[in-house]
């Protein structure tokens, strides 16, 4: 018998117990809703906080340091600085092994040119203070490069935009710094201007000339734009760069170049281009090549550290609790199996006569057994696409509703529930491969009937 | 056709041993049309489904066209119930559920025969039942000769040599039987099918059959194809 007079026989019988084989089917699709209903639970909430936490930067950057050792927060104060120092003896200690690498503007680009390195630049934090409506405080203003641009907590701004240019003089405030400025409308901020001061080596700079340790700085002001308020995220780890006061990172460089951070190496006349950062982000393609890149860097002689062993563990517990959700999710479709074994064996005992007519006329073992597998298949299929169906629109449902709740609760909305293709087509598998077994043993009956007891069955 | 030899079916029936078939030898030529008649229980219909492969014998030897059955496998069992031989019953034995045309086809649905040609086949076997305008109606939509004679057709779709019938008549009015009757005469001797028929009508027997054999507990206790040299001669003129 060919496969589609197989099919034919199996959808024939199918069709003459309507009522049964939609119940039983229907039966499947509760079972599948209710197991890719929780995966896709599962998956959903996965997206939303790593998904969240990954688009914050947090795991695709890899913060570098100068020189080698084991402990990060060490590495930063201590073997940061005895670069700057250059090999003096005994100022080694007992962590490094070969000498600390400086990391300068010739570092950065080999970081760039690393495979998978979308950015990398230095993290500045200078030291300023700011003048508005008449008073004025001290603040670490941040640089922030152009490609945080829609990304972590510049994803969403809450008044205005990001910076207009690389290299403009433009200002970026915290929403806190924003309303300490002005409490009652922090968003019409937006426009105004701010004035900046921080110290400046050069000589006609065009401020105060001012003397600290013997050196004469300048105390330069600019009035600076105010473009946007940016909104600290409430996911963690999502306020990467964030600080009070955010200017573009090229205007922060050029600061940074000529201020008195470092008198040492300004006393030794070093010129800006051989200028030595603390520490230097970089940024990856994507949290996958972290690992990977981070190792280069090593190797380069560099510390380097990045969350992502936090983000593998976030992972991990994701995987498990997917796990558990597909187990309760299972126990419905466990139950509607039972429901397919129980229809195909009910119909095994309707047919029992008809199964005897069929071997009595040729019919082998196979053929009987292929037409109940079919009939087992199609209902495992049918009602997976239906439970896919059903069980994306109860998420659907059940997702409006909770986003109303978060919503409410201040929360910002996402989807609970997603549904990949991989889900679908493993939903849809899965709904095949149980059906399959279900029928087996009542196909494997029917196929082994004594074609005799058959014929004589009323 | 059929060469049996010692045959035994022996059954076990709540502790005791039934033997349904004991020792039994027959041979069959081509073109025989043979009587089996007994009482029941004698073991006829238990030889017949033995023929038909529906069963498998306990001991001996059962050659249908050569092959023996005694010890082929559920498949080539199956083959055999395909392609050898057809089979009609008391009861007909049609799908409730299908037309008189897809029953027929169902057979040759089996053999793998594709389904422009196996409609046509059927349709026409169904025409030459003179069933032409009935193949659309489902069994119970039909008359009991119709219903046989849609059997018989299904038995001769795969167009085997032999043909066992069972009981054929035991549903049907006497005119109604004879029609069955005259039909299968006709396939015997028109058609050279070789012809087994189960009945417990000797009347029925001795006016259609050439050769009857009667069975009793097993055993053959009467056979006149062997008797009559006349009725031999016929046969092997067949």
């Amino acid at each position: 018998m060919t496969f589609s007079d197989t099919l034919l026989l199996a959808f024939r019988n199918l069709r003459q117990s309507r009522l049964r084989t939609s119940l039983t089917t229907l039966g499947v699709a509760i079972g599948i809703a209710s197991l890719a209903g929780m995966v896709s639970l599962g998956v959903g909430l996965q997206e939303q906080v790593v998904g969240r936490l990954t688009q914050s930067g947090v795991f695709d950057s890899i913060t570098v340091t100068s020189g080698r050792t084991n402990v990060p927060g060490m590495g930063v104060m201590g073997r940061g600085r005895g670069g700057g120092r250059g090999g003096r003896p005994g100022q080694a200690g007992t962590a490094a092994t070969a000498p600390a690498a400086p990391l300068e503007d010739a570092a950065l680009a080999r970081f760039s040119a690393l495979p998978h390195v979308r950015d990398a630049y230095p993290t500045l934090r200078i030291p300023m203070s700011y003048t508005y409506d008449g008073r004025t405080n001290a603040a670490l203003a941040a640089g922030v490069p152009e490609s945080s641009r829609g990304e972590g907590a510049f994803q969403s701004i809450t008044h205005g935009t990001f910076f207009p240019d690389r290299t403009g003089a433009s200002v970026l405030l915290s929403l806190e710094m924003a309303q300490q400025l002005n409490a009652d409308a922090p968003g019409a901020l937006v426009g105004q201007t701010l004035e900046l001061s921080y110290a400046d080596s050069a000589p006609k700079a065009g401020g105060t000339p001012e003397f600290i340790a013997g050196v004469q700085v300048t105390r330069v002001s600019r009035p600076f734009t105010i473009v946007g308020i940016v909104e600290r995220d409430p996911a963690p780890g999502a306020n990467m760069g964030l600080s009070g006061i955010m200017i573009p990172l090229e205007q922060a460089k050029a600061i940074n170049a000529r201020a008195i951070a470092n008198p040492q190496a300004f006393l030794q006349g070093a010129p800006p281009q051989t200028r030595r950062y603390t520490a230097v982000t970089v940024r990856v393609t994507s949290a996958a090549h972290t690992q990977e890149v981070q190792d280069h860097i090593k190797a380069m002689g560099f510390t380097a550290f990045s969350l992502n062993d936090a983000l593998q563990g976030a992972t991990r517990a994701f995987l498990l609790l997917d796990i558990l959700l597909a187990l309760v999710g299972s126990i419905a479709l466990a139950v509607s199996s039972l429901g397919i074994v129980n229809t195909m064996v009910m119909s095994i005992l309707e047919r029992t006569r008809e199964i005897g007519i069929m071997k009595a006329i040729g019919g082998s073992d196979r053929d009987v057994r292929g037409i109940f597998l079919v009939e087992a298949a199609a209902i495992g299929l049918i009602g997976g696409v239906a439970g896919i169906i059903l069980g994306w629109g109860v998420g659907r449902l059940i997702n409006i509703g909770a986003n109303i709740y978060i919503e409410r609760q201040g929360g910002t909305a996402g989807n609970l529930f997603s549904l990949p293709w991989w889900l679908i087509a493993g939903a849809l598998a899965f709904a095949l491969l149980v059906s399959l077994v279900a029928g087996s043993f009542p196909a494997r009956r029917a196929a082994r009937l004594d074609p005799i007891q058959a014929l004589r069955h009323e | 056709m059929l060469h049996i030899r010692d045959l035994c079916r022996h059954y076990s029936m709540g502790g005791t041993i039934v033997k349904a078939l004991d020792g039994l030898s027959l041979d069959v030529a081509d073109g025989e049309f043979l009587a089996l008649v007994g009482t029941s229980g004698s073991g006829k219909s238990t030889l017949l489904n033995l023929i038909g492969g529906l069963d498998q014998p306990s001991a001996g030897t059962l050659e249908v066209g050569g092959r023996d059955l005694a010890g082929m496998t559920r498949d080539e069992l199956s083959l055999h119930r395909r392609n050898t031989v057809g089979m009609i019953f008391q009861s007909f034995n049609l799908v409730p559920s299908m037309t008189a045309l897809e029953n027929v086809a169902l057979s040759l649905m089996f053999a793998g025969v594709p389904r422009s040609e196996r409609d046509q086949r059927a349709s026409a076997l169904l025409e030459a039942m003179g069933l032409g305008g009935r193949q659309k109606h489902r069994p119970k939509e039909l008359s009991g000769g119709e219903q046989q004679r849609v059997a018989v057709a299904r038995a001769l779709a795969n167009q085997p040599p032999l043909l066992l019938a069972d009981e054929p008549t035991g549903n049907l009015d006497s005119r109604t039987s004879r029609e069955i009757m005259d039909l299968v005469r006709t396939l015997n001797e028109r058609d050279g099918k070789t012809v087994i028929l189960v009945t417990h009508d000797a009347s029925l027997a001795s006016a259609y059959a050439r050769r009857t054999v009667t069975l009793l507990d097993g055993h053959i206790i009467s056979d006149t194809g062997q008797a009559n040299t006349g009725q031999v001669a016929v046969q092997e003129h067949a």
